[in-house]
């Protein structure tokens, strides 16, 4: 028996004739089960679901592709300014490095290497020491308590040490090429003063204040 | 792919199975309101999913997950015996008396859509997709995740107690 007979024979509603359709359950399935078909509004609210959700799954690879491209700009900015500060500042990376010396110098027991007020004592002590010979003078209220070595971004360098009332003051000089202007900075309280002549650095460090540190700085300069 | 051009191919593919999927999604959740939701999420869930779409039958592959969605569904209501359906406790010798008698009652020849609902879940998936959406049995296994085997078991007994079913609403 096919579907179409199946269906022509219920359709007369004799029990009799009904109950040989039994032997197709499949054919009655098909032929009496209904086949429910969608709501006419379900399309619609489905295609606005989807169009929002297409909307918001586009609007969030915005969103990524902004968060990315606002990380990439913070990290090259950040990448600019450590560049913009290594141009800018082996000078103020010496300036750390001078200070550190300076505070090292003081924090512990080597503050120096030969003790001496005498500086026909300090100068000849770094003959043979150094490839240099430090201008070890004499100066008016800073008396000279003596010379240690150092050692500065890599190269020796002798540090004269001189007092004021209970301040001491590193003054640190090695031979350099170059010659920099005059500088002064502060840093953490610490002033320091640099400049160079005759082929030579030199740094001077201390917890003194600015004007008597620079007094020290031109009488040194000066003789 | 650019987001417009999926949502447009998405559209073009899959939405003119609609009917398919809510007459399934009917079938299994016995009742229109649940199935418009089911329909509706299920929609939903095959968007986001249709980078796993590989260009096979539109209708099987949502089909797929339209079932997934009831089944889903049906489970957290946990008023279906979906998770522990064991083939040989619903063979047809183990129905219960009492729904039996219910059907009895209720089923006449053109009433068959009680006697399609009264079936098992398994059962009923089973039928709607090989009569009503005359689905392949390999089709019908791949959706519902059983081996072909297991279908066509599944086929005969649901076929064998729609059989009893009208049987007795007629006798």
């Amino acid at each position: 028996m096919n579907c179409e007979t199946a269906q022509r024979l219920m359709a007369t509603n004799d029990p009799a004739l009904a109950q040989h359709l039994l032997s197709c359950p499949s054919c009655i399935t098909r032929t009496h089960a209904r086949y429910y078909e969608a709501p006419p509004e379900l399309e619609q609210k489905i295609r606005r679901s989807l169009s929002n959700e297409a909307s918001s799954q586009h609007g969030s690879q915005w969103r990524w592709l902004a968060i990315a491209a606002s990380l990439l700009l913070a990290a090259s900015v950040a990448w600019n300014v450590a560049m913009l500060r290594s141009r800018v500042d082996p000078e103020r990376l010496l300036a750390g490095n001078v200070l550190s010396a300076h505070v090292r110098s003081l924090a512990g027991t080597h503050l120096l290497d030969v003790p001496s007020s005498d500086q026909h004592t300090v100068k000849p002590w770094f003959d043979g020491k150094i490839d240099f010979a430090p201008d070890v003078k004499a100066l008016e209220g800073f008396p000279l308590l003596g010379g240690r070595l150092e050692y500065i971004e890599g190269h020796p360098a002798a540090a004269l040490i001189y007092g004021r009332d209970k301040h001491t003051i590193n003054l640190f000089t090695w031979p350099s090429a170059a010659s920099a202007a005059d500088a002064s900075q502060t840093l953490n309280g610490y002033h320091l003063l640099s400049w160079s002549g005759n082929g030579m650095t030199f740094w001077a460090v201390s917890d003194l204040n600015e004007t008597e540190l620079r007094q020290f700085v031109s009488l040194y300069r000066q003789k | 792919m650019d987001p417009a051009r999926r949502l447009a191919l998405f559209e073009q593919t899959v939405l003119p199975h609609l009917n398919a999927a809510y007459n399934l999604a009917r079938w299994l959740t016995r009742n229109a309101h649940d199935a418009e939701d089911m329909t509706q999420e299920a929609y939903l869930r095959a968007f986001r999913s249709f980078d796993t779409f590989q260009g096979q039958d539109g209708r099987a592959w949502l089909l797929a997950v339209v079932r997934n969605t009831c089944f889903t569904w049906l489970r957290k209501r946990g008023n279906q015996p979906v998770e522990e359906f064991d083939e040989q406790m619903h063979g047809a010798a183990d129905e219960s008396p009492n729904a039996e008698s219910v059907l009895i009652q209720q089923a006449a020849l053109g009433s068959l859509q009680e006697c399609v609902e009264a079936l098992p879940l398994e059962f009923r998936e089973a039928i709607v997709l090989r009569e009503l959406e005359e689905l392949s049995y390999k089709e019908i296994s791949e959706i519902t995740r059983v081996p072909v085997g297991t279908v066509m078991s599944r086929l005969a007994r649901a076929r064998k107690r729609l059989q009893e079913c009208l049987a007795g609403a007629l006798s």
